[in-house]
């Protein structure tokens, strides 16, 4: 109840804020551009000066180099945007003092982090969707037809990676107090994150692994990744626990 | 310039995105009373950082 | 039984001391003004009772029930907090924000949409209830703080410095809305305005340095320490008379101070029926023309400079 109340508001305020709208916009443009970038890496070429003489060496674009694109684009900026819009969420609420006005009615903390995640989720679930929609369409026109199911999984393991980085970045905002430690703190478990995930051995059982899986299946030698599946899924609820732990444990 | 020609209506939607988010993030900033970090900062981010410039105003330049 | 009961609250931010074992209790219905300094520990106490903080040790219970932090569930529907700088999203509207208020107290929507009303209309919000929060001004804010704070219909309503930062008149008018609520709620409204004590509370509680100094309904505090004064003005013609008369009247066992400032002589009394018989005949024995003689209203402000510099001294 009190969730469902404390959702209705963080969706509320993704949708007046327009922060939904920015992802949208964004996602949607990378879907859009990677596909093309792809296509048109040799036309490129011939623009710039001297570069005619490199065409021929640049194998012919294929739909493999679409997703590779796809797949680089929208994790990058996936993260960076799951970075800016987690690190405020609660820091800012915190030092501005709405929370403290939240918190001294029947309104329990935990409920507020769960809802904050959610709305995040949402807005990225949304974003995700159109980016798919988008890079697909393009990339069915530009070389040929996509295999709709493994494209349907590259993106449900991309929105997973977001999500992570989410809950990371929220768990980061609960601890601190300002939006700028949070973000600070956020930037420094994304970079663990990413470093631990290119080790060797230990790498796969990283976030990052989930990119490789979705990347695998639409070249057709599917690389399953489950441990890393189930690390990120244990991040993320792990970081919710401990946000709403630590919000509880704050005067605010 | 030639070569791009027959991309264009594929490159079309893809330039209203970018264009109106730029926009979109101008106008905001021209609108707003406060910002945080100056408002030519912000302007030559949104004009010159290509994608990321106006959502870094619009998530963290914005204050009320 | 109070509403509100505090027993030896102490709270310590690192090596400083905020409350230093304060103990008071609040009578159920009655407007409590929590006067002290800047710096006193009222904000700290009423962070700690509405849960938001926690006490170093020491206990308080509101309407019976043991206070908290984070605040319990039971509590919070019963109490309702304004802090001294309410901060709302400004993307919402009034009536989004107090729709919200709403919700989160489970109140249907007939219920919300008539409360809500209601309380814009109570705190005169209405012409600006479809605004941006982030455009209202800093008085609007206020009163949508105390609509806000009442959404729930509290059993007691705690109020930080509700008027300090408004403008003379928007400070007139969240006195005449706290004054309005006297017998619907008890208030714990806090203070370092003496004048918005004497104006809306019944019952004063004066804090000092985390401890409290005094607690009394407010005619019996100022009945107890209140000293009446008289003044007493001479016509310039017989000014050159009060020095003499200043002279013996000090030497008199029923007063207590005189001060004088040109031709206006205030005088402190020790013994307040004698000075009433004593003080006129004397300085018309004397052979003063006056042209003012008042007894002073004894006011709250002469009461805790008193009480609150005594007390100092001692330490």
């Amino acid at each position: 109840m009190s969730f469902q109340v404390a959702l209705r508001k963080e969706l509320l305020e993704q949708w007046r804020t327009t922060r939904l709208l920015i992802v949208v916009v964004v996602f949607l443009a990378l879907g859009l551009s990677s596909p093309l970038l792809a296509r048109l890496t040799p036309e490129l070429m011939k623009l710039v000066p001297g570069g005619e003489a490199f065409v021929p060496l640049i194998p012919a674009p294929t739909a493999a180099d679409a997703v590779a694109q796809y797949v680089k684009n929208l994790s990058q900026f996936g993260v960076v945007l799951a970075l800016l819009m987690a690190m405020g969420a609660l820091a800012l609420e915190k030092d501005k003092g709405t929370l403290a006005l939240i918190v001294v009615k029947p309104m329990p903390r935990g409920a507020i982090v769960a809802a904050k995640f959610a709305a995040l989720a949402t807005s990225f679930a949304i974003a995700t969707a159109l980016a798919a929609a988008a890079g697909y369409y393009y990339t069915w026109v530009l070389f040929g037809s996509v295999e709709v199911a493994g494209w349907a999984l590259l993106n449900v393991l991309l929105w997973l990676f977001f999500l992570v980085y989410t809950a990371v970045t929220l768990l980061a905002s609960a601890i601190t107090r300002s939006q700028v430690a949070a973000g600070g703190l956020g930037f420094a478990a994304v970079v663990t994150l990413s470093v631990a995930g290119s080790l060797p051995r230990v790498g796969e059982y990283f976030p990052g692994q989930l990119l490789v899986w979705g990347a695998t299946r639409m070249t057709g030698s599917e690389v399953r990744s489950w441990p890393a599946l189930v690390v990120s899924v244990a991040i993320v609820l792990g970081s919710l626990v401990l946000a709403s732990v630590a919000l509880q444990h704050q005067e605010l | 310039m030639a070569e791009l020609k027959p991309w264009l209506p594929l490159l079309f939607p893809l330039l209203i995105l970018e264009l109106g988010l730029l926009i979109f993030a101008l106008r905001d900033l021209r609108l707003r009373e406060r910002t945080r970090g100056s408002k030519w900062m912000w302007a030559i981010i949104i004009l010159f950082v290509s994608l990321l410039g106006p959502v870094l105003y619009l998530t963290l330049g914005r204050e009320e | 039984m109070p509403a509100i009961r505090v027993e030896g609250l102490r709270k310590s931010f690192g090596r400083a001391l905020a409350l230093d074992g304060l103990t008071f209790s609040v009578p159920e219905g009655s407007v409590f003004g929590f006067l002290g300094p800047n710096g006193a520990g009222k904000t700290t106490t009423i962070r700690i009772l509405t849960g938001l903080a926690r006490a170093t040790t020491g206990r308080a219970w509101i309407a019976g029930k043991q206070v908290v932090s984070p605040g319990a569930q039971d509590l919070a529907r019963i109490i309702g907090y304004l802090p001294e700088e309410p901060a709302f999203y400004p993307w919402m509207t009034p009536v989004d924000y107090l729709d919200y208020v709403g919700r989160i107290f489970g109140q249907s929507a007939t219920g919300r949409r008539e409360r809500v009303a209601e309380l814009l209309k109570l705190v005169e919000l209405i012409e600006v209830q479809a605004r941006r929060i982030g455009g209202l001004s800093r008085g609007m804010r206020q009163r949508l703080g105390l609509a806000q704070a009442l959404m729930n219909r509290p059993q007691v309503l705690f109020l930080d410095e509700p008027v300090s930062a408004l403008d003379p008149a928007g400070r007139r008018d969240v006195l005449a809305m706290i004054d309005r609520l006297r017998g619907q709620c008890t208030v714990f409204m806090s203070t370092h305005i003496l004048a918005d004590v004497e104006r809306v509370c019944d019952t004063v509680g004066i804090i000092s340095r985390g401890r409290l100094l005094v607690e009394a309904n407010q005619e019996e505090l100022l009945a107890r320490y209140a000293t009446p004064a008289f003044a007493l003005e001479s016509d310039p013609a017989t000014a050159g008379l009060l020095p003499s008369w200043v002279e013996g009247l000090r030497a008199c066992s029923w007063v207590a101070s005189v001060g004088v400032e040109g031709t206006l002589v205030r005088v402190v009394a020790s013994d307040t029926d004698v000075a009433r018989r004593e003080l006129l005949p004397s300085a018309l024995r004397a052979g003063l023309v006056l042209t003012r003689f008042e007894t002073l209203r004894p006011s709250l402000e002469d009461v805790f400079l008193r009480i609150v510099g005594e007390r100092g001294e001692k330490e």
